[in-house]
């Protein structure tokens, strides 16, 4: 019962979001991204109840949670009271499931009933999780406060009390909610970005390819681990993946409240991650390029920029500047861990030579990634060979594939405490949906999946029309 | 008929994909030994003490020994001083890796240090294990009987 109730706030918070975003998806996509969002507004909740003093009990917490869904639902509730809502048919999920989407279907569902039952029963807990976040938040629970007698421990070992809030707050309320171990929300997250990213993905193909995609990248063994593992990596490829989606998709259709939700998707991402911060920034030439293709004057092109980067700016200011220097009774000096020789330029060039030979073409990177990474290989090759164009979708999510790779080299260029084998590794999970959107939206398989479209309704393949 | 041949395709793609190289490897491995697991564990629930036993090890049963002990203790603020897990792998040729204090604070609630830490000279309590994983207490009654526990262990490492 304390689940349903938590996951019908997550909703309705989320709903209330994309409501005040004007985010209009069909209801399979809006289902999942409510929730999603849902669970990113109730991580912040314990986190800012913190920086107001207001002590961590279950009646403040889970108060403040329903406050808070009820703020952003007001818009919605004021329209309901001038004028009831009919719904309509169309704002019903319509489940229309072909019977070959069946295989996926069922071996998905088993590899996430396997990854919730880890998550809820037998959850594996990481020395990062234990000597840091999980940490915080057992005692948070006991004493009231993120600031709690942890602090009072040797923590000369660590510096995973300086992470973000975000998995502590979750924390603190699951188990609040009576979870010993917590961490529900992290199957909430897996199972709403499996099912909005199937919706997405069938949208450009043939679901037979779009369940492929999906059992590719859910069958990556690093990644699928840390569906039950809690960490702060899995909910931040998630948070910038739905951030890219949106930011590519009002490039396209130049919807504003598109690329204000990106935005703050991007600002949730960082607030996760604090190093986001300068993947966010790598992204805004993207922006510039668009705008400078439309003709905008200089200024507006700063406002937008400004816009996109704010959110992430102001996640970083209250985790990192703010929680950690004020509020913390023990202080992180971050500069004091930044590369103090930065014109020396060639470990940059070995961050780069090491991430790609060691964790995405090796023996080892297959056990991390399986196989996906040489399929979008191969299609990425058969295209620039056979077709020698892309899509201008294609493009773009090549465009956020190389950021985030040349991101990824810089921050371990730049911090030498973003070590190879472990934060550029999983730093690495940002890549892999972007990957799979690449492959969504290549020529190659939009054609394919045009066929096997044609064929499946019965139309002889010579009559095809020119799709794609 | 056509939907019938396609769902053969389907069926035959998620073999491939998870029957394929490493995939079966991993697929064996993780998800279906989990399923395993979950068949097993279903019979017979355990309780949350007990999956923290089975999920973190001897370690963990080892500071629920040491917290046990210590419930006996006459002290109201106690520093525990633990071996260096260097001393455990090099010297007594066994598999112990006790957690760093965060970790042990977060088991048991009791404070803890290492020979290099940085409040070093607060610890009242010295936490012996024998290659039985067997725990033993010792009170630090002075600082020169710190100072000869320090020189002792000096040249083993605190491994993380």
């Amino acid at each position: 019962m304390t689940l349903f109730l938590l996951i019908c706030c997550h909703f309705f918070s989320g709903y209330g979001l994309l409501d005040l975003f004007n985010i209009r998806q069909k209801p399979l996509v809006t289902l999942p991204l409510a929730l999603l969002t849902g669970v990113a507004v109730a991580s912040c909740v314990p986190f800012l109840l913190q920086l107001a003093y207001c002590p961590l009990y279950p009646a403040t917490v889970f108060g403040a949670l329903g406050l808070s869904c009820l703020l952003l639902n007001i818009r919605g509730l004021a329209r309901a009271y001038r004028k009831w809502p009919r719904i309509g048919r169309n704002m019903m999920p319509r489940l229309r499931i072909r019977v070959y989407e069946l295989p996926f279907i069922l071996i998905l569902s088993f590899l996430v009933f396997v990854s919730v039952w880890r998550c809820y029963y037998q959850p594996p807990t990481s020395r990062d999780a234990l000597s840091g976040p999980e940490a915080i938040a057992e005692y948070a629970v006991r004493e009231h406060t993120l600031i709690n007698s942890f602090f009072t421990t040797d923590l000369s070992t660590t510096n995973n009390q300086f992470k973000s809030p975000y998995l502590t707050s979750l924390q603190v309320i699951y188990k609040m909610a009576g979870y010993p171990f917590g961490q529900i929300w992290l199957s909430i997250i897996f199972i709403s970005y499996t099912l909005l990213l199937y919706q997405v993905l069938k949208v450009t193909l043939h679901p037979i390819l779009a369940g492929l995609l999906l059992l590719l990248m859910t069958a990556t063994p690093e990644i699928y681990a840390y569906t039950f593992l809690i960490l702060y990596d899995y909910s931040n490829m998630v948070f910038l993946f739905l951030s890219l989606y949106f930011l590519i998709d009002s490039l396209e259709s130049r919807r504003r409240s598109y690329f204000y939700f990106a935005a703050l998707l991007m600002g949730i991402a960082t607030y996760i991650r604090s190093e986001t911060l300068v993947l966010a920034a790598l992204f805004t030439p993207i922006l510039w390029i668009r705008q400078h293709r439309d003709g905008e004057p200089i200024v507006k092109m700063a406002w937008t920029t400004g816009i996109f980067i704010l959110p992430s700016l102001l996640s970083y200011y209250f985790t990192i500047s703010l929680y950690n220097n004020h509020y913390l009774p023990v202080h992180y000096d971050i500069a004091a861990l930044v590369n103090p020789h930065p014109f020396h330029l060639r470990p940059l060039f070995k961050a780069y030579g090491d991430i790609f030979k060691e964790l995405m073409v090796s023996e080892y990177g297959v056990r991390l990634w399986g196989y996906i990474m040489f399929v979008w290989a191969g299609v990425f090759l058969a295209e620039l060979v056979i077709l020698r164009r892309f899509t201008r979708a294609a493009r773009n999510w090549l465009y956020a594939i190389g950021i985030v790779f040349a991101g990824l080299g810089l921050l371990e260029f730049l911090l030498p405490l973003f070590e190879l084998a472990y934060a550029a590794k999983r730093g690495l999970f940002k890549i892999i949906p972007l990957m799979v959107m690449y492959l969504a939206n290549s020529q190659l398989l939009i054609r394919l999946s045009a066929r096997i479209s044609q064929w499946e309704q019965g139309r002889s393949l010579g009559s095809r029309s020119q799709q794609g | 008929m056509r939907a019938f041949l396609l769902t053969i395709i389907s069926t035959l793609t998620v073999a491939l994909v998870l029957g394929l190289g490493y995939n079966r490897v991993w697929f064996v491995d993780k998800p279906l030994y989990y399923w395993g697991s979950f068949i097993k564990e279903s019979r017979s629930p355990a309780g949350p003490g007990q999956i923290r036993k089975a999920r973190y090890g001897m370690a963990y049963t080892v500071c629920m020994q040491v917290k046990e002990a210590m419930a006996k203790q006459p002290v109201s603020n106690p520093v525990l001083l633990f071996e260096p897990n260097g001393y455990y792998r090099d010297s007594l040729h066994m598999d112990l890796h006790l957690p760093e204090p965060a970790v042990f604070y977060y088991y048991t609630g009791l404070r803890g240090v290492w020979m290099h830490s940085p409040g070093v000279e607060k610890a009242n309590y010295f936490v012996r294990c024998n290659n039985k994983a067997e725990v033993k207490l010792e009170p630090i009654g002075s600082s020169g009987q710190l100072q000869i526990i320090l020189a002792r262990y000096q040249k083993f490492l605190s491994i993380l």
